[in-house]
C-alpha cells in the first residue's frame, strides 16, 4: 500500500480549474429577491427615529421585529443583535435590510432612509473588559521576590484581515416552513443552531448547504450565522429566497477581524539567566461584541510561555469591547499575538541579559513530560532541537548571522519556535462539540463520507477521502465526499481549530476500521462513529489548569529580510520552516497550506495594515488594505518531521495553523536584527521602521 | 438621462464634445473604480460619456525628430516593450498596476486622471513632455505640468480632447525612477521620485528631480534644478543636504489610509540623496 | 439602443445597450458565465480576468462599450483548449489550487503570461501573475505550475 503522505490529485480540482465549481454568488435560485443592508453610520449612539421612504410593490424592509423568536446571534456568546434595535455599538451595524428584485432601485431606497440618532460616547481604549480570566502556575510570587533581575516589556499586534478570494454571502430559500440556507461558510452546524432560535421553529425546520467555499481562514467561522439568520428572517418575512452577497468593501468594513492585542510580559530571572518565573497580562480588543472572543483569549493565555518551559507563571487576559467591528476568528485562533510577544521577549530577554537568543531559547525549550503554562503535560515527543538543527543548516543561519551583524546592515535573520495545539481548547471536543460522522456504504461498493467538515481550500475534500479509502484499501475514487448538507450528515463540529485531519480524520478512520471488518461485497450498509476524549485528558476550565489539548504541533521558521535602507521598505529573502504535523496525510497540501501559511503571516508581521480611526476603518478594499501578491513571497524552503500521534490518522496532528504561527515573530526579529533596533510592535512598517531608526531602542 | 456613445472616429467625438457635456472614456481602469457601482448594476456616471478606447487615431506609438510621440489610447502595456519609448517612461510603467491593467491603461488616461499618484507624471514632468489636446477648432500643444493644474483638476476645454503625448528625446548620464509602494507589485505609489542628470566632462550639465505624491502635484523646481548647472559633481554631492533642504518646502505630503506626512518627507528627500550620492563620472556612451 | 458587438468564446455575439454596464456583469448574468468571478470590484484581485485579443484584462474594469470588435476569451472558452489541459495538469501536479475562486483568473493570467513570452523566467512569471491575489497558497506553488506548463506545452505557445 502507498504511503498515506504521497499526494493525489485533488478531488476538486478539475471543477476548480476550469470555473465550473458554483461559489454561493453563482447561484441564483428562481425569484430570489437581493438584500442590501442599512447600517449604523456612528460608532455608539441610540436610535432616535427610522424614516423609510414609501417602498414599491415588491420591496421590503426587514429588521428586528420581523425577527419570529430570538434576536441574538448564537455562538459562544450569543451577544450580538441579528438586527441591532435601540442601542448602536459600532460603525456598519446592520439596522435592516431591504429586499427586492433590482438593487438599483434597492440602492435608491437605501440612500433615502432617515436615520436619527442620538450619540453616546464611544469607547476605543481598553477600558471596558467584558471578560477575564486567571490563573497562576506553580509560585509566581515568590519567584519574583527572589529574583535576580526583573525584566518587563510591552507588545502589540494590529488588526488583520482574513481577505479569503470570495466575499462574503449567503442565500435563504423558504419552502413551506422549512428554511435552507446556502453560503460560503466554515461550519454548517453553528449556521444551522443560530438560525434555529431566530425562526423560533424546531431543528428540523432549517436546513444548511455548503457550496464550494472561496477561502475562509476563521472569516468564515462565526460571522456567516449572523447573515445567515438576517437572510432567513427575510426570507420568512417575503416567502422568498433571499441572496445575500456582500462585495468587497462591505465585507471588509463589516465582518470580523483578527483581535489586536496588547500583552504585557513580566520575567523574573534567576541564577545562571534562567526565566524563573513569567507573568502575563494579555488583553484582546473584542471590538462591540464577544461573540468568540472569550476562546480566543484562552488560547492566547494558554500558550502564554510560548515554546519554552517556565515553572512558575500568573497569567492574566481580558477581552475589552469597544466601539468598532467586532473582532473574531482568524487562522491561528489567539495564538500568533501571543507567539508574537513570548518569540521577541526572550529576543529581549536574552538581549538584556547579553546572550545569544538562540541558545537562550534552546535552554528554556519544552522537552517531552515538562508541565505546560497550564499544569498539563507534554506527553509526546518534542523533536524541535532537531528541528531547530535542520533549521539552521537549511537557512545557513550560524554564517549568515555572523555575516549580517558585521559590515552587512539592513540584513537580517530571524528565527521562532512555536506550537499550535490542535483542536478545541480544553474539554471543547467532550462537552460542546461532541462530533459524529458516518460512512454509508453502497451497494456497488462505493462509499460516502458524511461528515459537516468544509473544504475552503485546506484540501479537506481530498484529505478526508484518502483517510477512508487507505482505511478501506479501495481507490480515491470509491469514496465519495459530498459538499455537506445538514440534511443528510451528522454534525461533526465546526471547520476550525486544526482539528479536521485529527478529529474528524481521526473517527473517519476508526469508522473505515469498523466497516471494513463488517465489509460485505454488494451489501449495503452505513455505520457511526462519536467521539471519545482520551482519558487522560484533564482540563479544569474554572481554575485554567490541565491539559488544554490532546496534542501539539510544533515548528521552526527562519526568516531573512533585507531593508532598503532609503525606503525602509522589507524584502523577504528567504524562509526555512521545519514543522511537525504527527504524519502528513497529503504532501502537496500540506506545502501548499505551509506556503500560504508562511505567506498570511509574513504579512501580518510586516506588510498588512489596518488601522480604526474613531470608529472607522481607513483600509476598506484591497487597494488600501495591502496583501502579498506573488512578487512578495519565496523562495521558501520547508521540511517535515515525522512524530506519529497516536490518536491522529495514520498519526496525524493539525496542521492548517500551524504554518502561520511562527511567521510575524521571525520575520520582525529578522528586520530587528536588520535595522538594530527594538521591534515590539507589528505589522513592522516601512513608516514604523522609520520611526524606531529615529528614536528606538538598539 | 446619460448619454453613452461609442464613436466611429475622431472626428465624431470631438463633435459629441462640442455639441454637449461629454466626459471622455480611455481604457476606464480609473474611471471604473471611481464610479463604482453595485454588482451587476449599470455605473453611475454623473455626465454623458464617449467612449474611446478604440479608436484607432489615437494608438500607436511614433518616432520623429527627436521626440517620440504617442497616441492618447496607446495601451500601457504597449509602451513597456517599445524600444523608442524613453526607457525612463518604461520603468514607470513597469512599476505601475499589474498586467490586466496595462493591457487596457493608457498614457492619455494617467494623465487626464491627474492622480497626484500617477505613476507615469513625476518622469513626463521631468522629460518635458507635452500633450495635444484637439477640438473641431484646431490643436494646441501644452506642457504636461502646465496642463494638470490640482488633484484629478486639467487646464482643458470642455470640447478638448487629449489626443497625442509627445515626448522630447533627452540624453542622461544618470537616470532613476523609484516608486514606494506598499508591496513589491500591484500598489498604489506613497511617494516616487524621477530624477535625470546628464554629467559632461565632471560637471552638471542637466539636473531634473521630480516628486510625485508629496503634493497636490507632481514637485518639479526647474529654478532650482537650474542652480546645480555647471556645478562640478564633486559640488554637487558635497552639496547635496544644500539641495534636498531646498526640496524641504517644496515636499507637503499627507497622511492618508496609505501612508503618512512624516514616512512620504523623509522617503523623498532619502531617494534624491541616493541618487545624488550615486552619481560617478560617465564611463561609457551616455544612454538615453 | 445601440449593440456591442463581439466575439465571446469563439462566437460571435451581439449585446443590446447598456454600454455602461461592466463586462463582468455582462459574462455573468446575460450569458450565464460564471468562471469569472467578482473578489474585488476594482481591478485589483484579477479574480474576474478574461482575454481579450490573447490578453489578460479585468472585466470588472471594463464597460461594455470598450468591448466592441473584440475577441473575449473565459476560462469556460477557454478550457476547451490544448494550452488549457496543459495548464490545469501542471496546476494540479505543482498543488497550485486551494479554494479555487482566483483559479480561473490564475489560469488565464498564465495563459496570457505565456502567449507573450513563452519561456518566462521565474521573476517573469511573478510578475506576470501580480494582478491576481490568491490568499490560500503563497504563489510558489503557483509560479511553479507556469514554470511547468512552460516547459510541458513546449510549441504550444
Amino acid at each position: 500500500m502507498r504511503d498515506i503522505s504521497t499526494s493525489v490529485p485533488k478531488t476538486d480540482h478539475w471543477e476548480k480549474t476550469a470555473g465550473t465549481a458554483k461559489y454561493v454568488a453563482d447561484l441564483a435560485p428562481e425569484g430570489a429577491l437581493h438584500a442590501l443592508t442599512f447600517r449604523s453610520p456612528i460608532p455608539h449612539g441610540e436610535i432616535r427615529s427610522l424614516v423609510l421612504p414609501d417602498l414599491p410593490e415588491g420591496y421590503a424592509s426587514v429588521d428586528a421585529r420581523d425577527i419570529p423568536g430570538k434576536n441574538g446571534v448564537h455562538i459562544i456568546q450569543d451577544d450580538m443583535p441579528v438586527f441591532a434595535e435601540r442601542t448602536l455599538r459600532y460603525v456598519g451595524e446592520p439596522i435592516l435590510l431591504l429586499v427586492g428584485p433590482d438593487k438599483t432601485v434597492l440602492k435608491r431606497l437605501l440612500s433615502a432612509i432617515r436615520l436619527e440618532t442620538v450619540p453616546l460616547e464611544p469607547v476605543f481604549d481598553d477600558r471596558r473588559a467584558d471578560v477575564w480570566h486567571h490563573y497562576v502556575k506553580g509560585d509566581p510570587d515568590q519567584a519574583f521576590a527572589r529574583a535576580k533581575r526583573i525584566i518587563e516589556y510591552e507588545y502589540q499586534t494590529g488588526l488583520q484581515e482574513q481577505a479569503y478570494l470570495e466575499p462574503q454571502g449567503m442565500i435563504a430559500i423558504p419552502e413551506g416552513d422549512k428554511m435552507t440556507l446556502i453560503g460560503s461558510i466554515q461550519c454548517p452546524y453553528y449556521v444551522k443552531n443560530a438560525v434555529v432560535p431566530v425562526l423560533g421553529c424546531t431543528s428540523d425546520k432549517v436546513r444548511v448547504i455548503q457550496p464550494p467555499v472561496g477561502g475562509a481562514f476563521g472569516g468564515k467561522e462565526e460571522f456567516p450565522s449572523l447573515i445567515a439568520c438576517q437572510a432567513a428572517v427575510a426570507a420568512r418575512k417575503t416567502k422568498r429566497p433571499v441572496r445575500l452577497i456582500y462585495e468587497r468593501p462591505e465585507d471588509i468594513e463589516v465582518t470580523t477581524k483578527r483581535h489586536p492585542a496588547r500583552i504585557r510580559l513580566r520575567a523574573a530571572i534567576g541564577e545562571g539567566n534562567v526565566v524563573e518565573a513569567i507573568a502575563s497580562d494579555i488583553r484582546l480588543d473584542g471590538g462591540a461584541y464577544l461573540g468568540l472572543s472569550n476562546v480566543v483569549l484562552s488560547r492566547s493565555m494558554i500558550a502564554t510561555t510560548g515554546a519554552y518551559t517556565v515553572p512558575n507563571v500568573s497569567c492574566s487576559g481580558e477581552v475589552y469591547v469597544t466601539n468598532t467591528v467586532p473582532t473574531g476568528a482568524f487562522r491561528g485562533f489567539g495564538a500568533p499575538q501571543i507567539f508574537f510577544a513570548v518569540e521577541m521577549f526572550f529576543q529581549h530577554l536574552a538581549k538584556d541579559l547579553g546572550e545569544d537568543p538562540l541558545a537562550f531559547k534552546l535552554r528554556h525549550l519544552a522537552k517531552q513530560g515538562d508541565l505546560t503554562a497550564t499544569s498539563g503535560t507534554f506527553r509526546d515527543p518534542i523533536l524541535v532541537p532537531k528541528m531547530v538543527k535542520r533549521a539552521l543548516e537549511m537557512s545557513d543561519y550560524q554564517n549568515k548571522t555572523r555575516r549580517y551583524s558585521g559590515e552587512s546592515p539592513y540584513r537580517g535573520l530571524g528565527l521562532s519556535l512555536f506550537f499550535h495545539g490542535c483542536g478545541f481548547t480544553g474539554s471543547g471536543e467532550a462537552t460542546i462539540i461532541k462530533a459524529e460522522v458516518q460512512l454509508r456504504k453502497n451497494a456497488d461498493d462505493t462509499v460516502d463520507v458524511l461528515i459537516a467538515a468544509v473544504d475552503m481550500g485546506q484540501g479537506a475534500k481530498t484529505t478526508l477521502a484518502k483517510i477512508v479509502a487507505h482505511t478501506l484499501d479501495l481507490p480515491l475514487d470509491r469514496v465519495r465526499f459530498p459538499y455537506p448538507d445538514t440534511d443528510v450528515v451528522p454534525d461533526s463540529g465546526p471547520t476550525v481549530a486544526s482539528r479536521t485531519v485529527m478529529i474528524v480524520g481521526g473517527l473517519l478512520e476508526k469508522a473505515a476500521q469498523k466497516l471494513k471488518a463488517r465489509w460485505v461485497s454488494g451489501v449495503a450498509v452505513q455505520l457511526t462513529e462519536r467521539y471519545q476524549p482520551p482519558e487522560w485528558i484533564k482540563w479544569d476550565e474554572k481554575a485554567f489548569r490541565g491539559d488544554a489539548y490532546p496534542a501539539y504541533s510544533w515548528g521552526v521558521d527562519v526568516v531573512e529580510v533585507s531593508v532598503d535602507p532609503r525606503t525602509y521598505q522589507v524584502k523577504i529573502e528567504g524562509t526555512w520552516s521545519v514543522y511537525d504535523v504527527g504524519k502528513g496525510i497529503d504532501e502537496r497540501i500540506l506545502e501548499g497550506q505551509a506556503d500560504g501559511g508562511m505567506t498570511q503571516g509574513l504579512a501580518y508581521g510586516y506588510m498588512e495594515n489596518m488601522e480604526i480611526k474613531q470608529g472607522v476603518l481607513r483600509q476598506r478594499n484591497l487597494t488600501d488594505y495591502i496583501i502579498p501578491t506573488a512578487c512578495d513571497c519565496g523562495p521558501y524552503a520547508v521540511e517535515w518531521v515525522e512524530n506519529p500521534f497516536v490518536y491522529g490518522p495514520m498519526g496525524a496532528k493539525g496542521a492548517g495553523e500551524l504554518t502561520l504561527i511562527g511567521a510575524a515573530p521571525a520575520v520582525a526579529a529578522a528586520i530587528e536584527n536588520a535595522i538594530g533596533r527594538r521591534i515590539r510592535k507589528i505589522p513592522a512598517t516601512p513608516e514604523s521602521l522609520l520611526e524606531l531608526i529615529e528614536y528606538g531602542k538598539r | 438621462m446619460v448619454e453613452h456613445r461609442i464613436p466611429e472616429n475622431l472626428n465624431e467625438a470631438l463633435k459629441l464634445l462640442y455639441h454637449g457635456d461629454y466626459q471622455v472614456m480611455a481604457g476606464g481602469t480609473d474611471l471604473m473604480v471611481q464610479r463604482r457601482s453595485l454588482s451587476d448594476t449599470p455605473l453611475d456616471f454623473p455626465k454623458n460619456m464617449v467612449y474611446c478606447a478604440h479608436l484607432q487615431e489615437l494608438r500607436g506609438i511614433r518616432k520623429e525628430a527627436h521626440r517620440v510621440e504617442i497616441g492618447a489610447m496607446t495601451p500601457l502595456e504597449d509602451l513597456l516593450c517599445h524600444p523608442d519609448v524613453p526607457s525612463l517612461v518604461r520603468r514607470a510603467i513597469g512599476e505601475m498596476a499589474s498586467p490586466a491593467i496595462r493591457h487596457v491603461a493608457t498614457l492619455g488616461g494617467n494623465i487626464a486622471n491627474a492622480s497626484p499618484a500617477g505613476d507615469t507624471l513625476p518622469v513626463l514632468y521631468l522629460l518635458d513632455a507635452w500633450a495635444e489636446l484637439r477640438s473641431l477648432a484646431g490643436s494646441r500643444m501644452i506642457l504636461i505640468r502646465d496642463l494638470i493644474t490640482g488633484p484629478r483638476a486639467l487646464k482643458i476645454h470642455p470640447e478638448e480632447m487629449l489626443t497625442k503625448i509627445g515626448i522630447p528625446e533627452m540624453h542622461f548620464s544618470h537616470e532613476t525612477f523609484v516608486k514606494v509602494g506598499g508591496r513589491q507589485a500591484d500598489a498604489i505609489s506613497k511617494v516616487s521620485l524621477a530624477a535625470a542628470a546628464d554629467i559632461v566632462e565632471g560637471k552638471v550639465s542637466d539636473l531634473r528631480i521630480a516628486f510625485g505624491a508629496v503634493a497636490p502635484t507632481v514637485v518639479r523646481d526647474e529654478t532650482l534644478e537650474g542652480a546645480w548647472e555647471g556645478a562640478t559633481l564633486s559640488e554637487l554631492k558635497v552639496g547635496v543636504w544644500r539641495l534636498l533642504d531646498m526640496y524641504v518646502p517644496l515636499i507637503r505630503p499627507i497622511d492618508d489610509q496609505r501612508s503618512g506626512k512624516h514616512y512620504r518627507h523623509q522617503v523623498a528627500l532619502n531617494l534624491l540623496r541616493d541618487f545624488i550620492e550615486s552619481l560617478s563620472e560617465p564611463t561609457s556612451e551616455p544612454g538615453r | 439602443m445601440a449593440n456591442v458587438n463581439f466575439v465571446l468564446n469563439h462566437t460571435p455575439v451581439a449585446v443590446e445597450g447598456g454600454l455602461n454596464r461592466r463586462l463582468l456583469d455582462v459574462l455573468r448574468t446575460d450569458f450565464g458565465l460564471k468562471g469569472p468571478k467578482e473578489g474585488c470590484g476594482e481591478g485589483e484581485c484579477g479574480a474576474c480576468a478574461v482575454l481579450i485579443d490573447h490578453r489578460i484584462v479585468n472585466s470588472c474594469l471594463m464597460p461594455l462599450a470598450n468591448c466592441e470588435g473584440k475577441d473575449i476569451v473565459t476560462i469556460e472558452g477557454f478550457s476547451e483548449t490544448e494550452r488549457f489541459t496543459v495548464l490545469q495538469k501542471a496546476y494540479s501536479e505543482c498543488g497550485a489550487v486551494q479554494c479555487g475562486f482566483c483559479t480561473p483568473g490564475m489560469i488565464l493570467a498564465s495563459e496570457s503570461l505565456l502567449h507573450a513570452n513563452p519561456h518566462p523566467t521565474e521573476e517573469e512569471v511573478r510578475i506576470g501573475l501580480s494582478g491576481n491575489l490568491c490568499r490560500c497558497t503563497g504563489y510558489n506553488m503557483i509560479v511553479k505550475a507556469v514554470l511547468l506548463a512552460a516547459k510541458e506545452g513546449e510549441g504550444l505557445w
